[in-house]
């Protein structure tokens, strides 16, 4: 990804210079170029050479690559069918095995020519097709490219560079390694760039191998071609990245200095004084080096309005700019900034509204996403306007992003909803496939409950898509939706028709769920009952099973339920509505529908996944004996939590992933993403390892597992992680050490946490090189008394013995001496003991529980801004935020103070005891010290539980 | 081609294009030996084994050589058979010190001769009996009879001892193979 944005760049900046480097883009206008040269030279050129090619007629044509005098006398046709493959290539034509195994040594045998555009045209070739070829067969070109690297030509040297990087494995690099080394430092800028974008890409497979460049990097850091200084620094922090202290220093060298090409990445630590150079670097003449250093301004971490400032009103120009790359660049830039600070942007606006009429899509579909951020309330309706006429021109997958940045503007500003939910309708209407569908689906169903004003008009905008839906998941899943919230709109009666039209007119699996859904009004709405019973009475006879046997079960427990009209005197007196039909709250009507009734209605009281997940370990603990045989109810399942992907990162990141592809950006700073998801391995579920060790098995069944915490720097030569397993009345510090130091063995490695109630450890008998293992200290937990947040010291103790780093083994005479090795500290605290875990209904769950084992706190807290505090709050309880209140709503106004927000929060504590909280929070202003206030409600059936809870706060 | 194109070929303005394939097994001395061939001998980087392959390609007799300089390791001889194709010779090149893989490079010469671009074109086949400098070596005629090549009756072969080192009996292997190769222009 990286060496692709590299490539871009280099054009960009080396056009000039001499060669085009490599990359499709850049091949675009040479295909142009070259089409026009046949057709003066060669007369013998249709009118588009690449208009409707034919796979089989254009692989026959490669034949002539074996042609020696093809090859040597004709290159420009031998670049024209190179061309007309990778056109088919990039049409997406699928080509078998031995078709690819058949051009590909076609191809290889262009080496022979030494026309230049050939040459440079198999290069590119070889590098597309590399990852689709049988990696026994791209090998075969090394010796080859190996020769071409040490070529008298600077094209050979860069390109070759190039493909070798794609295709080399680590073992070979070895052997080149010093002429990529070489070619870092060459006199030729497009040589030397192209090295060091290899060595970007190379990173990532053999980092040790490119770290060792240090030396020729640096020196390239100071050559005078800036595309040089670019690639050679983004190189640089690739590698340094883990470092803080590396990038620091590397930073002030270059501030110091006077490079010319200042594209650093930044780090909160020294954001200060970088951004004063990046500020000054917007005044560059380069407008890529403005460009990036405005993109690094906008992605300061907590970077401030004020400072954002001038590097917007950059932007803002390259908006206009006649460069589609930039404008794309700024475009994008200005997105993600609208994800944070919206108002910061608004100035832009205009130019934003010119771009939707964009030539490129990619561009207008950023445009009109970051608009649905940043506009206002008034403007609105005009955006609509706009996007609809748009919205026919693009593909799929923009619309979806569209469609979820309309989520987004209809949460910040509700009382549009009649105009937005409207508007995605009409595009539920027409032409789309299932996951456009799928996504409309998806936001009405979501601001249904965000905003209960839409619940009826979105009903009849989903009943009326069925009417016409060809995808059966999403009818069912509506027909679901609407038994489930239809009975309690002001007229129920009118989706029946809907629902009974799905009855007679769909297939079976569709059938089945619009009888569930009629059931469900019939249970809930007694006057419907009887006429509802005669139209389920017609399934009974539906040629499919799963229909009919859902119509059986309803008619059988319809019948049982008291009939309309005199179920309010059976159910007992306390019913005060007499005689209105339809419950407002699912709560009231209890009373009124019979136990079986309860069946039809009440769903799972967990999700699918969960329930899944819950049964699984159930199974797991079960197995190993662990706990004792219970029955299987849901109550004694074990306790699973959410797993969390936040509702607002969800929007937000959704709408810029399609689009990072398309573009790349210019430069490095996308890799700063990687190193986070790199450095956590997914790890077997740690759960599923300790069930299989008998000496825990005593403890029972574990009550939650916490994600693990870095012990130690991730670059270091032992890496431990520590993952908290908590039971009732023990808990497991579960130590797993990974070793990275090729020739040690360590043989009894064990931690110890100082405490007292220690009550047994199990260490790691031997642990070899580059191999991960586990090793735990379980301690006991005096469930009588409360639970405080601890902190352990440990300490890693181990014995490191020499082996052969070949084989893997100890030396023979080994005897190995005892270490020690400090570990950061592990906290035990409270929120470890807490599960998230969803409630379905927050405010029935909080009325049923009850103000008994309430605790109330107020606090004052250090965050200065409402979203901080929310992450702050999550944080210290280990909650799950119910109702979608993690996320605060915008208030569009960015002077003045944020209204309070307020926290739903459900949880289960240590002992299977649920647990809820409201908390509000509030951002409050005295003499100039900008603070926050908490107000916090706790309930649990348990008040030393409430307490404990409430005290997590810190 | 277009018109001009085949009027200088005929015409012989334009040098005959002969593309060459050079196989055997690997540490034999291939990439030695067209290092010799080659008219300028500045570029001589010490030679590593090849990993796939390398093309050279110069003027020699009026003719246009482009060599195919193959690997010889075991891993890539199955690929060798992707560069059969209209080639207009084949070179094998022998390590005749090395009697035990004798049998593994009658293997892959059969091999070769079996290969379906290979069996039925009379390409002609010049064998190398290379080290021949070296105590032990085989000499031609032993190879010779090692590898059975008075079998092949459909087309041209001729077997020659030589010294990569020094291009001895390069030159007499060549001539021979500039000589078939004219006769069929
Ligand atoms: N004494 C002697 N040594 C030779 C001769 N020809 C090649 N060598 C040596 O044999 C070794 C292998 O030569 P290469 O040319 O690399 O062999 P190759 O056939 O290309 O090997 P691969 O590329 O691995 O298939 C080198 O050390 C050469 O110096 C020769 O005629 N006499
Ligand atoms: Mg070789």
């Amino acid at each position: 990804m990286l060496s692709d944005a590299g490539g871009g760049l280099s054009q960009g900046g080396g056009q000039g210079l001499g060669d085009a480097p490599l990359t499709i883009g850049g091949v675009l206008k040479e295909i142009q170029g070259l089409k026009d040269k046949f057709k003066s030279e060669d007369g013998e050129d249709e009118a588009s050479p690449y208009h409707a090619l034919e796979k089989a007629t254009v692989l026959q044509e490669c034949r002539a690559f074996n042609d020696s005098n093809v090859v040597t006398n004709n290159p420009k046709r031998c670049c024209q069918l190179i061309t007309k493959l990778l056109h088919l290539l990039t049409q997406g034509e699928t080509f078998t095995s031995s078709e690819v195994t058949d051009v590909f040594f076609g191809v290889t045998k262009l080496f022979q020519s030494k026309d230049h555009n050939l040459r440079r045209m198999m290069y590119l070739f070889i590098k597309e097709v590399a990852e689709a070829t049988n990696p026994n067969d791209v090998i075969i070109v090394t010796s080859s490219l190996t020769k071409d690297m040490n070529s008298s030509e600077d094209l050979y040297r860069a390109n070759s560079i190039r493909v070798l990087a794609r295709i080399i494995d680590s073992a070979m690099l070895g052997a080149i390694e010093r002429y990529v080394k070489q070619a870092i430092n060459d006199k030729n800028a497009i040589v030397a760039s192209s090295a060091l974008v290899s060595g970007i890409s190379l990173f990532n497979t053999s980092p040790d191998v490119v770290k060792r460049w240090n030396n020729e990097v640096q020196e390239a850091l100071s050559s005078p071609n800036e595309m040089v200084q670019f690639h050679a620094l983004a190189l640089l922090y690739q590698a340094k990245q883990q470092d803080l202290l590396a990038v620091t220093k590397l930073v002030t060298q270059l501030t110091k200095g006077n490079t010319r090409s200042p594209l650093a990445d930044l780090n909160a630590a020294n954001a200060r004084a970088a951004y004063q150079f990046l500020e000054s670097s917007l005044r560059h003449k380069n407008e890529i080096v403005v460009y990036e250093a405005a993109r690094a301004i906008c992605h300061l971490p907590g970077v401030e309005m004020n400072d954002l400032s001038p590097a917007i009103t950059v932007l803002q120009l390259f908006l206009s700019s006649p460069k589609p790359t930039l404008r794309f660049g700024a475009m994008r830039t200005l997105s993600d900034v609208a994800g944070t600070h919206p108002m910061a942007i608004v100035k832009c606006n205009e130019e934003m509204e010119t771009l939707i009429s964009d030539a490129n899509r990619s561009i207008a579909t950023l445009a009109i996403t970051t608009l649905l951020k940043t506009g206002t309330e008034g403007s609105v309706d005009r955006l609509m306007k706009q996007i609809s006429t748009f919205m026919n021109e693009i593909a799929d997958e923009f619309k979806i992003i569209v469609v979820h940045a309309i989520r987004q503007l209809c949460l910040r500003y509700p009382q549009k909803h009649r105009v937005l939910v409207g508007f995605l309708a009409t595009f539920l209407r027409e032409e789309g496939g299932f996951d456009f569908k799928k996504a409309i689906t998806d936001c009405i169903v979501e601001l249904m409950s965000a905003i209960p004003d839409t619940k009826e008009t979105s009903l009849f905008h989903l009943c009326d898509f069925i009417e016409d839906c060809e995808y059966t998941a999403l009818s069912t899943q509506i027909l679901h939706l609407v038994g489930a919230l239809g009975p309690s709109t002001s007229a129920p009666a009118r989706y029946i028709r809907f629902i009974y039209n799905r009855v007679i007119l769909e297939n079976a699996a569709v059938r089945a769920a619009a009888v569930s859904s009629l059931a469900k009004f019939a249970a809930k709405v007694p006057s419907l009952r009887p006429s509802i019973t005669v139209l389920l009475k017609r399934s009974l006879a539906d040629e499919d099973d799963e229909v009919r046997d859902r119509a059986t079960v309803a008619i059988k427990l319809l019948a049982s339920m008291p009939a309309a009209g005199d179920g309010e005197a059976d159910a007992g007196g306390d019913e005060n509505h007499q005689s209105e039909p339809v419950e407002e709250d699912a709560l009231d009507g209890d009373a009124e529908t019979s136990e079986a009734a309860h069946l039809m209605l009440d769903g799972l009281p967990m999700s699918f996944a969960s329930l899944e997940r819950a049964v699984g370990l159930y199974a797991l603990s079960m197995q190993s004996g662990t706990a004792q045989a219970q029955p299987l109810l849901f109550s004694t399942l074990p306790v699973v939590e959410e797993h969390v992907p936040a509702p607002l990162t969800k929007g937000t990141s959704a709408a810029s992933k399609p689009l990072a592809g398309a573009g790349g950006g210019f430069g490095g700073g996308d890799s700063r993403v990687a190193p986070t998801a790199a450095s956590a391995p997914a790890t077997a579920d740690p759960t599923a390892e300790l069930y299989k060790i008998p000496e825990l098995a005593a403890l029972g069944r574990v009550f939650r597992s916490t994600a693990p915490v870095p012990l130690t720097e991730s670059e270091t030569e032992y890496v431990v992680r520590c993952v908290k397993h908590i039971f009732d009345a023990h808990v497991v510090l579960d130590f797993s050490v990974h070793n990275t130091i090729a020739d040690q063995m360590l043989t009894e490695a064990s931690s110890e946490p100082e405490l007292y109630s220690v009550v047994g450890s199990i260490p790691l008998p031997t642990l070899k090189y580059d191999q991960t293992g586990h090793c735990y200290v379980v301690l006991s937990r005096a469930t009588e008394v409360a639970i405080e947040p601890v902190t352990f010291t440990c300490e890693l103790h181990f014995k490191v013995v020499d082996c052969d780093p070949q084989s893997g083994e100890a030396d023979e005479d080994a005897e190995g001496f005892p270490e020690e090795y400090p570990l950061e500290e592990v906290e035990l605290s409270t929120s470890d003991f807490m599960a998230k875990v969803n409630v379905g209904d927050f405010r029935r769950s909080w009325e049923q529980m009850g103000p008994e084992g309430e605790v109330l706190e107020k606090f004052a807290l250090q965050f200065r801004r409402l979203d901080e505090a929310v992450a702050g709050v999550l944080d210290f309880l280990g909650m799950q935020p119910c109702d979608g209140t993690a996320a605060i709503k915008p208030t569009g106004t960015s002077a003045g103070l944020p209204p309070p927000h307020t926290l739903h929060l459900s949880g289960v504590f240590v002992g299977s005891k649920p647990v809820l909280v409201r908390a509000q929070l509030a951002i409050t202003q005295s003499n100039d010290t900008i603070g926050c206030v908490l107000k916090i409600a706790v309930r649990s059936d348990d008040p030393d539980v409430s307490r404990m809870v409430a005290d997590c706060i810190r | 081609m277009g018109l001009f194109k085949k009027l200088a070929t005929a015409l012989g303005l334009s040098k005959y294009e002969a593309r060459i394939v050079v196989v055997g097994l690997d540490n034999s001395g291939k990439t030695t030996l067209i290092n010799n061939i080659k008219p300028k001998k500045a570029s001589t980087f010490e030679v590593t084994p090849t990993v796939g392959f390398q093309v050279e390609s110069f003027a020699k007799d009026n003719l246009n050589f482009t060599i195919f300089d193959m690997s010889g390791q075991s891993r890539y001889r199955e690929l060798w058979g992707h560069y059969y194709r209209e080639v207009q010779a084949i070179i094998f090149v022998l390590d005749c010190t090395e009697r035990v893989r004798m049998c593994v490079a009658k293997e892959e010469l059969d091999e070769l001769l079996t290969h379906p671009d290979v069996s039925n074109s009379c390409t002609p086949i010049l064998i190398f009996a290379n080290k021949m400098d070296l105590p032990g070596a085989l000499s031609a005629v032993d190879c010779m009879e090692q590898l059975d090549l008075q079998r092949i009756s459909n087309k041209p072969w001729q077997i020659e001892a030589s010294n990569a080192l020094t291009g001895e009996g390069i030159d007499r292997g060549l001539e021979w193979l500039a000589e078939k190769l004219r006769g069929r222009k």
